[in-house]
């Protein structure tokens, strides 16, 4: 995993804005930290000086250099700076000198002195000398420098936590991203039985995975039809092209057996329109796939169309003297009324075509627990459940189906005109019989 | 008889189309690019045209559309290799009366130039007559040897267009594109079992019914 790739990885663009944005808040915080303590420190310290220079204010005049004396005798630690400085500038007593005028009352730091660093406050007494009063301010100078420290190594150290936890919060994703990208070649190279891994955090990268699956599971769902319908077209156009061809053939050995080329001129028609007829549906199909015919959808009445598909059939029905039953409501969906009412027909066709002579067909409109479907019934054999979905397939043509005229290719147009409006074909055992299921999406 | 004028550019198919129109009792001519058709059908009287799609120069979708700016209102069967649904529809919108998918069944082709012949003459027809039956299209009512008989509104229909068409046999596919508005293939028996209903109600005992099934092909009006 290389340093270019981290900081690519928008988790690590997004980690390392907040931090800066954090650290920066920090800086500013711990500043105001540092300048409020060292106020505050000061503060006491001038106050702790004034409290010592009124004090020695308040001694009478004349005892006023004993006691300076005095009080710098007991320091012995050598923290006080005290002395009494005359009118005239020359010092009375004391240790310290200043080497500038002082205001009267405002405190200074003095550096360099022989002890180091002290804070000095001058104050005028009755007979018109200044006494200087001072205090060793080096442990202030010290406590002021540990915290500045303390807050820049603290801060440092958040920066390197930031910077971290953004490197360590985009490896995770820099891996699923590279799991992704090689899912994606292998989809490439040609193989839909892969999928792209989902961490199953629901995030944007599994939003975006279980998207592309989709995507992927429709084009593998294609492709494999496309390969299943061209073996299916290889087989079945063969059938009759093959026959054609031994016909001609027959004709170009015999051209003057007038019964026999009138009859091989009518079996070869047939054998073209055969062929004519699958090429024509398997256009249609492809049509229908390609999702041209989205541009003709319109709203539509669903109970009419069911309505009307039974209206066309019912003559039907009764020539099998089978008993059709519609069961419509007024439900209304976005299509195209021509093309679902030729799957429609369809449906009724092969429910009547193979429902039992006698029997009972019935096409509703049902809204039950599994949602809201169209359905067609019958009550004739039905088909296995191992065949069910081999009957969706292109030119298959189920048990029992041999002898009733079709191409196969009826249900593959009746699921791809299904698949073009989002509506899902299922079939079931309907005890007896079949039962095909147009499950409708739910109603905005 | 009729003038018919076939603007294709394929020889072969030109030769048939016009050898079948002629087998018809029609009289036909031919153009073999969309210019020479566009100049044919403008500077001559036809009663109708079969009209190839692709064409050299001029194709068919913009003849037919030139022709109908010129408000010549000649009935147009476009022939096309195009067989896409939007083709057919784009084909009739731009002012097609029929349209009908390469390759075809000749007698068809012949048999759809007829209906678009007898639409033409009938369009102001207002009853129509033959067999017995008395068709009224503006009450919508029948009446089989004046006694009227009650149809539901696709026997109407039905009735109607085989009657608009009398003497020409009309295949299944054609007769429930027409009749039904629908262009898929519905099955060999749906229309048999329709017409045996619509017999059910017109035909009169000891008559033959007009309504005749010529095996193979598909129904004719008789009468």
């Amino acid at each position: 995993m290389r340093w270019r790739d981290i900081i690519r990885i928008s988790t690590f663009r997004l980690s390392a804005m907040l931090g800066a944005v954090f650290v920066v808040g920090l800086i500013a915080m711990l500043g105001v930290v540092y300048l409020a303590t060292a106020r505050d420190l000061t503060a006491r310290s001038d106050r702790i000086l004034h409290a010592a220079a009124q004090r020695l204010l308040r001694v009478p005049a004349d005892q006023l250099p004993d006691r300076v004396r005095s009080e710098l005798r007991r320091d012995r630690a050598g923290f006080n700076y005290l002395s009494l400085i005359a009118a005239d500038g020359t010092v009375i007593v004391g240790n310290v000198r200043p080497l500038r005028p002082l205001s009267p009352g405002r405190p200074v730091d003095v550096e360099g002195g022989s002890r180091g660093p002290f804070r000095l406050v001058a104050l005028r007494t009755g007979q018109g000398e200044t006494l200087l009063v001072g205090r060793d301010i080096s442990l202030l100078r010290d406590l002021r420098h540990t915290i500045l420290e303390t807050l820049i190594v603290s801060g440092l150290l958040t920066l390197l936590c930031v910077a971290t936890a953004a490197i360590g919060f985009s490896r995770a994703p820099l891996r699923r991203v590279r799991a992704l990208q090689r899912a994606s070649r292998e989809i490439a190279a040609g193989d839909f039985s892969v999928r792209m891994p989902i961490a199953g955090r629901h995030d944007e990268l599994d939003q975006f995975a279980t998207t592309v699956n989709a995507t992927v599971e429709e084009v593998g769902r294609v492709v494999a039809q496309v390969k299943g319908a061209t073996d299916a077209i290889a087989h079945d156009l063969r059938t009759p092209l093959t026959r054609l061809r031994a016909t001609l053939n027959a004709l170009r050995h015999h051209p003057h057996d007038v019964g026999g080329v009138a009859a091989g001129i009518r079996q070869a028609t047939g054998d073209l329109d055969l062929v004519l007829e699958r090429f024509a549906a398997l256009l249609r199909i492809s049509e229908l796939e390609a999702g041209r015919r989205r541009a003709g959808f319109r709203t539509i009445d669903l109970g009419t169309l069911v309505t009307q598909v039974a209206e066309l059939y019912e003559p039907l029905a009764e020539d099998r003297d089978i008993t059709l039953s519609v069961t419509a409501r007024s439900w209304s969906a976005e299509g195209d009324d021509k093309l679902l009412f030729e799957a429609l027909s369809n449906l009724l066709d092969n429910a009547i075509k193979f429902g039992r002579p006698g029997g009972r067909v019935g096409i509703a409109l049902v809204d039950d627990a599994h949602g809201r479907a169209i359905e067609v019934r019958d009550d004739g054999p039905g088909i296995a459940a191992d065949e069910r979905d081999a009957v969706l397939r292109r030119f298959h043509r189920g048990q029992g189906a041999q002898d009733t005229p079709g191409s196969g290719l009826g249900l593959s147009l009746v699921v791809a005109i299904l698949h073009l409006h989002g509506f899902r074909l299922s079939l079931s055992d309907a005890g007896p019989g079949l039962c095909v299921r147009i499950a409708l999406p739910r109603p905005v | 008889m009729a003038a018919i004028l076939v603007i294709e550019d394929d020889d072969a198919t030109a030769v048939a189309v016009i050898a079948e129109l002629e087998r018809h009792g029609h009289v036909a001519s031919r153009a073999a690019d969309g210019e020479s058709g566009l100049q044919l059908a403008t500077r001559e009287a036809f009663d109708a045209i079969t009209l190839d799609r692709m064409l050299p120069g001029l194709d068919g979708l913009t003849l037919v559309a030139r022709l109908r700016e010129r408000h010549i209102t000649i009935p147009v069967l476009m022939l096309s290799a195009l067989s896409d649904v939007d083709e057919r529809i784009a084909g009739l919108r731009a002012g097609g009366d029929d349209y009908l998918t390469k390759p075809f069944d000749f007698a068809e082709m012949a048999m759809r130039v007829e209906v678009l012949l007898r639409r033409r003459e009938q369009a102001e027809a207002v009853v129509l007559r033959g067999g017995g039956i008395e068709c009224d299209l503006v009450r919508r009512s029948v009446k089989v040897d004046g006694e009227p008989v009650r149809l539901l509104h696709m026997e109407f229909r039905l009735l109607e267009f085989l009657m608009r068409n009398r003497g020409e046999v009309m295949t299944r596919r054609i007769i429930f594109e027409r009749v039904w508005g629908y262009y898929f293939d519905p099955g060999a028996n749906l229309i048999s079992v329709h017409i045996a209903r619509l017999r059910k109600k017109i035909d009169r005992p000891g008559r033959p019914s007009p309504i005749q099934t010529v095996k193979g092909e598909g129904y004719l009006f008789e009468g």
